[in-house]
């Protein structure tokens, strides 16, 4: 049973099952991407996990794939899920409006972007990144637009930029075999950044798992026919020699002909051919060597086993003579006694039956030839790179991120820092609610509760907007500040970031602020802690790294203590600090 | 018929939160639940629509708060809770 006529709530159960079985040294794949994806997680999960892959798929940060790349590099795959529609926030309808210079920079930010994650990614064994598409967006359009333009011009950078280690996936695919319609669910693309269904999901998962199967020694290395009904039409036995179908001039011997020619192309890439058929040897040796109509012959058929002793003993000699695995095979068979009784004695071997309705046959094995899928880096790929290359060489010196500051730089980040500010109340209050990543305490506050924050003379609440020179993330920092004068001190109560702008150092930005602030209010301690959550484990030595002192900790609680003197501020320049109201 | 749906609906929330199906009661929350944020919320809606074949609206989605309301919500769908 694929996975894609199991229920999400199946999957989720089974894979469940599936992880108390697994080891700590798991099969480990990071989605980084630029929209929620979260669910193919458990589905990708599954599907190799079925064949027995211990794969453990975890996403990285939202919008983070260029910082992510540092963090991941040995990780044993990556896949990069960067959609054309959020490379710039709401992309799919501003491009329309743009000027040829401001395509021109999105288009060189993005090349940038792949070039830095694909140098930082110089080690790891294998990245998928999936190739641009519009289609969601443009698929009733009669004219090329400016979204169409864009991902062909980049589709081309990746095709030509590829190296060995990169593969790349095509989406147009996928979504080609579940029906735009049902790959998009729109509803949580403008509320939480998620495009695509579960349906899409469980396509996409079966789509690349012929990558993993490969990297996993789990490719298949033989295709196995029965003779009768299945190379040819007809029974050889009865019919006989000249009555037997493969020709392309006939309707059913058209269906034949086209199998046994994916056959021979397939022998090409290296897949070996054998044949497993109940009928006198002698009788199968003519076919092969003298049918007029036959184009399998022996310098295709590694292995042939045309004899009257039954297919599960032929079968295990034809796995022993080959010297691969039972489970590296692949046996074609017409009926449905012989293909249940492979199915039952030899689990391992994947079976095909040829189908009912004989026009499908050709459709059926394309569709399993994914099956024999190897990653190796062929002599034709080389070329086609080499192509690529020369009809791309008019590409001029292109700017080229050295680090990670280098790139940050490069999105000119401005950080506007609302103090006490009334007019974004409910926003603040939202943020302190629904914060669960970047968020010291996660303390949980009304717009009742903020307002009085605002109104205390002993208390402050900073939020911070960030924007780039690509828009404006909109309030997305909150910090709340309780002030104890007598002492001199004050204490930091809530510091929180959304998580859409996390990676970008604005954090450090913002603390650097804050204790300039408190020096001019003349404070010379700080007290400041992290109150452990299910989810906040990612802050968990963010003041250590602020150069606060750790005074106490317990197994839930973190509490530390800044002497201001001691500060030592980030200074990062890259940011420009802009004081709103 | 009544019992058949609820157990339905337990099953994808056990399979969503990952927790046992004769936990869930009318107390299930967000609150009661630790895995139940945001993300899971999403997962809960399409299991929920996959396994009855329903598309749930914005409202529905947003009172989806807890055992009981997911129950009512169903309900109308089904017309037999």
């Amino acid at each position: 049973m694929t996975v894609r006529n199991l229920k999400y709530s199946e999957i989720l159960k089974r894979n469940s099952d599936f992880a108390k079985l697994l080891s700590d040294t798991g099969y480990e794949i990071k989605v980084l991407s630029n929209i929620v994806t979260s669910q193919l997680n458990e589905i990708l999960e599954y599907t190799l996990r079925v064949d027995a892959i211990p794969a453990i798929v975890k996403s990285g940060d939202y919008d983070n794939i260029v910082q992510d790349s540092l963090k991941y590099q040995n990780s044993n795959v990556i896949i990069i899920f960067l959609e054309l529609s959020n490379i710039v926030d709401g992309l799919q309808f501003k491009i329309e409006l743009l000027n040829d210079d401001q395509l021109d920079e999105i288009l060189e930010k993005t090349k940038s972007e792949i070039d830095l994650v694909l140098k930082n990614f110089e080690k790891t064994s294998l990245i998928l990144i999936n190739k641009f598409t519009s289609i969601h967006f443009c698929s009733s359009n009669i004219m090329k637009n400016n979204l169409e333009e864009l991902a062909d011009q980049l589709n081309q950078y990746l095709e030509m930029r590829i190296p060995e280690n990169v593969r790349l996936v095509d989406l147009e695919k996928v979504i080609a075999n579940v029906g735009v319609e049902k790959s998009l669910d729109l509803r949580y693309y403008y509320s939480s950044k998620a495009l695509y269904t579960v349906d899409f999901f469980k396509a996409y998962a079966e789509h690349v798992k012929p990558f993993f199967m490969s990297a996993n020694g789990k490719a298949k290395k033989a295709l196995i026919f029965d003779c009768d009904n299945t190379l040819w039409k007809g029974i050889l036995g009865e019919d006989g020699f000249d009555n037997i179908e493969m020709s392309p001039k006939t309707k059913d011997g058209a269906i034949f002909y086209e199998i046994q020619d994916m056959a021979i192309s397939l022998n090409k890439q290296g897949i070996l051919l054998g044949l497993c058929s109940k009928n006198n040897p002698a009788d199968v040796d003519e076919v092969i060597n003298s049918h007029p109509d036959m184009q399998l012959r022996n310098k295709h058929i590694t292995i042939n086993k045309s004899n009257w002793s039954n297919k599960v003993t032929n079968l295990k000699e034809i796995a022993q003579d080959l010297n691969i695995g039972l489970n590296s095979l692949v046996f074609v068979d017409d009926s449905s006694f012989e293909v249940n009784m492979i199915r039952e004695q030899l689990p391992e071997i994947t079976v095909l039956q040829v189908p009912e309705r004989l026009y499908n046959y050709p459709k059926m094995l394309r569709e399993n030839i994914g099956l024999f899928y190897n990653l190796s880096f062929t002599a034709e790929d080389r070329k086609k790179i080499k192509m690529y290359k020369q009809q791309v060489k008019r590409e001029s010196v292109k700017k080229e991120f050295t680090d990670i500051e280098d790139y940050l730089a490069s999105m000119e980040l401005k950080m506007t820092i609302h103090q006490d500010d009334k007019s974004i109340i409910p926003r603040m209050a939202q943020m302190s609610q629904k914060t669960n990543q970047f968020n010291l305490t996660t303390k949980r506050y009304t717009e009742g509760d903020i307002k009085n924050f605002i109104k205390n003379e002993e208390s402050m609440i900073f939020a911070i907007s960030v924007s780039d020179k690509f828009g404006d993330s909109g309030v997305t920092g909150l910090c709340i500040i309780n002030f104890h004068d007598e002492i001199q001190s004050a204490e930091i109560d809530t510091l929180l970031m959304s998580c859409r702008i996390i990676g970008r150092n604005v954090e450090y930005v913002f603390i650097d602020h804050i204790i300039d602030m408190m020096k001019g209010k003349k404070v010379n301690v700080v007290k400041a802690k992290y109150i452990k959550t299910q989810k906040n484990e990612q802050v968990k030595e963010f003041y250590d790294k602020c150069s606060f002192s750790l005074t106490e900790s317990t197994d839930s609680v973190r509490n530390y203590t800044l002497d201001i003197n001691n500060y030592e501020p980030k200074q990062l320049n890259y940011i420009e600090v802009i004081n709103g109201k | 018929m009544v019992n058949k749906i609820e157990d339905r609906i337990k099953n994808v929330m056990s399979a969503v939160f990952e927790i046992p199906a004769d936990s869930i009661d009318d107390d299930s929350s967000p609150e009661s639940i630790e895995s139940w944020d945001s993300l899971k919320h999403m997962n809960l809606v399409v299991t929920l629509e996959e396994e009855f074949d329903i598309t749930l609206n914005d409202d529905e989605i947003f009172e989806m708060i807890n055992y009981p309301f997911i129950k009512l919500i169903i309900a109308k769908y089904s017309g037999q809770l």
